[in-house]
């Protein structure tokens, strides 16, 4: 019996989650992360010596998930592997929603044993309709509901990104590095060796999910290749879907004899895959957080053309080197804009061709911005606009002054609000890093979309300019 | 939808042990798809090669067929622009003595006979079967683009337009194909429907593991596959 969408649903909605076999050698880690949940936790443990500290922790503790008053909707499943089969078998008895199995040592180890067992797991979730998730994986992190795998995940917040991932540890960091950027999840589902529910499962899931406004995943390979694809292309055409491929598998070893088999390695057939299916493809976790970003907090240009706000000259220059490297054009502005610039702007140490050398121009005044953002959005030449904030200059004097970028970012949030042309800032690296995360972080918090680098910006743009509008 | 012709091809090939098809089968299980390919024919004899050239009309391609070689060119398989029967002849002795000297022991089908394409651009067009993806189509410029700098494209069958349309855009070299240094722009819509043949041809006939088509000369007035190699399923009956 296939796994319901229904009982998917309940699965990642919960509101009675189990922990099986949390112990004290591993510090609680499963209880603990989940002390946010929103809805009622219980503790499943037959070893006296581990229920005390349970109880300590105001979890109520029962010996067995039958035994619990309350229909479970998730449990989190973390007995040694010989025993995984019995609590599956006991989650199917007592109409547990769904199960994911942090245990590991099964089919991913090639041992007969880790198999065998893997097989009975199988054999007694797969009739049973039960939304089992791995085993072999971290599972499921929903912030807006408190459930979470690792204490440092964010809860209290809603997410709009559904994050699919194959290894628990890139769904981890994907939580959060994202939540450090201001970018949360609706659901996050590690799913290991899925050996009930895959990527492709998911996907459907997602597809359909309207807290997820952008679906991103994580996969090493897949069972079922066409049925992915099929399960990609149908989430694609629906909202935004950004894939990290990781690892190169073999091709088999068979014998070649042609140019095309030869030339047909893993990662280009993947590569293939992901752009026919309408989604993106990214290489790692730093390429994956950006292009989320811009997916989810920057507009879709119409096309490449590209208007630079830089704060002095030489990060003009290379502004302008990074973003036209990725594909964007620097043009020049229509003569109607370059008659109001005329008007205001500082060309004493400044430049206003495009990109726009504006510090002294905006330092005079700071409405001056707000002019040459509506000069920007007027210009039928540009597209897009990007800001370099420096933070060699800035950060140190934004804490001194706050109001000063409480101006910027009025500024800004003006712009973007009413414009339709997507709006990115670059907040480098310098030598003030504590104060520019800081000033990085509010703009995150403020909804914008700020880049550690030029180049991660113009490539997160040129990335998510392929894909669907939210 | 396998046509009674190509399954014969593939039916004897299977009888023979052979898992590569020969030039002339292959152009015909494509030609019979409709695929522009050049009208190649098996001479079991040099008075049958110039009998057939008399036919398709001069200049002529003459090629070696040897289920054993894979690499014509490697082994001096391979005569271009011949112009008339007895440039034809002298031909055939020197592939018969390359042949001999570099395959020792192998005793070819005969020859193949082919009127010589109006050259174009060079590209290639592939099938092979992915493990994960069942088969896929490649699309490169030929020569040093694919062999050394792997300019190609791969889409999962079946392509849609849209897919054929990209692919084609999609490698770095496309420029060439816009026209280059005074050269005419190649037809992109014959590439393109070359692309979307080759992905019902690959649908159709699951048999075929590994197709090349290399090269396909992309002109201005069109595009013709002029050699192809078809690498069959290993034969599980």
């Amino acid at each position: 019996m296939p796994v319901t969408r229904e009982r998917l649903h309940r699965t990642l909605n919960p509101q009675v989650v189990a922990v099986i076999g949390d112990k004290k050698a591993s510090g609680y880690t499963w209880l603990r992360s989940l002390q946010t949940f929103s809805g009622k936790l219980y503790s499943v443990q037959v070893d006296p010596n581990e229920i005390p500290g349970i109880e300590e922790l105001g979890v109520e503790n029962y010996a067995s998930l039958t035994d619990i008053p309350e229909r479970v909707d998730f449990a989190v499943c973390a007995v040694p592997r010989q025993v995984a089969p019995f609590i599956v078998q006991s989650c199917v008895d007592a109409d547990v929603g769904g199960v994911t199995l942090f245990t590991s040592g099964f089919a991913e180890t090639g041992e007969d044993l880790g198999v065998e067992l893997q097989d009975k797991i199988y054999e007694i979730a797969a009739p049973s309709g039960l939304a089992l998730i791995g085993p072999n994986c971290m599972g499921v992190h929903i912030p807006r509901l408190g459930v979470r795998f690792n204490r440092d995940q964010p809860h209290d917040v809603e997410g709009d990104i559904g994050f699919i991932s194959q290894s628990g540890t890139h769904g981890m960091n994907f939580s959060l590095t994202g939540a450090a950027n201001g970018l949360y999840c609706s659901s996050l589902v590690s799913f290991g060796n899925g050996i009930i529910l895959e990527a492709a499962d998911y996907l459907d899931y997602l597809a359909d999910d309207d807290r997820s406004k952008l679906i991103a995943m994580y996969i090493e390979g897949a069972r079922d290749g066409r049925r992915l694809f099929e399960s990609l292309k149908n989430a694609a055409a629906r909202k935004p879907v950004i894939v990290w491929k990781g690892g190169q598998t073999e091709g088999g070893g068979r014998a070649i004899r042609s140019h095309t088999a030869s030339l047909a390695s893993d990662q280009s057939i993947w590569e293939a895959v992901i752009r026919q299916a309408g989604a993106v493809a990214v290489h790692n976790l730093d390429e994956m957080v950006d292009v989320v970003k811009a997916t989810l907090l920057a507009k879709r240009p119409s096309s490449n053309r590209l208007g630079l706000i830089a704060m002095t000259g030489g990060q003009s220059v290379v502004l302008t080197d990074a973003f036209e490297k990725a594909g964007w054009k620097v043009p020049t502005l229509t003569d109607a804009s370059y008659a109001q610039l005329g008007e205001f702007f500082n060309i004493i140490g400044g430049s206003y061709r495009n990109p726009l050398d504006a510090a002294g121009t905006i330092g005079q005044a700071p409405e001056h911005l707000d002019t040459i953002f509506d000069i920007l959005d007027a210009d039928e030449n540009i597209d897009a606009v990007a800001m370099e904030l420096s933070a060699t200059f800035m950060a140190r004097r934004w804490q001194d002054k706050p109001e000063e970028f409480d101006r910027l970012i009025t500024s800004i949030k003006r712009f973007t609000g009413k414009s339709k042309k997507p709006f990115l800032a670059a907040l480098h690296p310098s030598h003030v890093e504590p104060e520019a995360l800081q000033a990085r972080q509010r703009l995150q918090a403020e909804g914008i979309p700020t880049f550690p680098s030029f180049e991660r910006a113009a490539n997160a743009l040129r990335k998510s300019s392929t894909l669907a509008a939210l | 939808m396998t046509t009674a012709a190509a399954a014969g091809i593939v039916d004897q090939a299977r009888a023979e042990g052979r898992a590569l098809l020969s030039e002339v089968e292959a152009k015909a299980m494509l030609a019979e798809h409709g695929v522009a390919v050049t009208d190649t024919r098996l001479a079991a004899s040099v008075d049958e090669a110039v009998e057939i050239a008399d036919q398709l009309g001069y200049p002529v391609a003459l090629k070696v067929v040897a289920d054993e070689i894979t690499h014509k060119t490697d082994v001096g398989g391979v005569e271009l622009g011949l112009a008339d029967a007895e440039q034809l002849r002298d031909a055939a002795q020197r592939i018969h003595a390359a042949v001999t000297a570099a395959a020792p022991g192998v005793a070819p089908a005969g020859l193949s006979v082919q009127p010589m394409a109006a050259p174009g651009t060079e590209v290639i067009l592939g099938v092979t079967q992915d493990r994960q993806f069942g088969p896929v189509l490649m699309f490169g410029l030929g020569g040093v683009f694919v062999e050394v700098l792997k300019d190609v494209a791969f889409r999962v069958v079946p392509l849609e337009p849209r897919d054929a349309s990209e692919m084609i855009r999609e490698i770095q070299g496309f420029a060439v194909l816009e026209g280059f240094r005074g050269t005419e722009p190649a037809d992109l819509g014959a590439l393109e429907t070359m692309l979307l043949q080759l992905s019902s041809f690959a649908e159709a006939h699951p048999e075929v593991a590994e197709l090349d088509l290399n090269p396909v000369f992309a002109r201005a007035d069109g595009a013709i596959a002029v050699d192809a190699r078809i690498l069959l399923t290993p034969d599980n009956d």
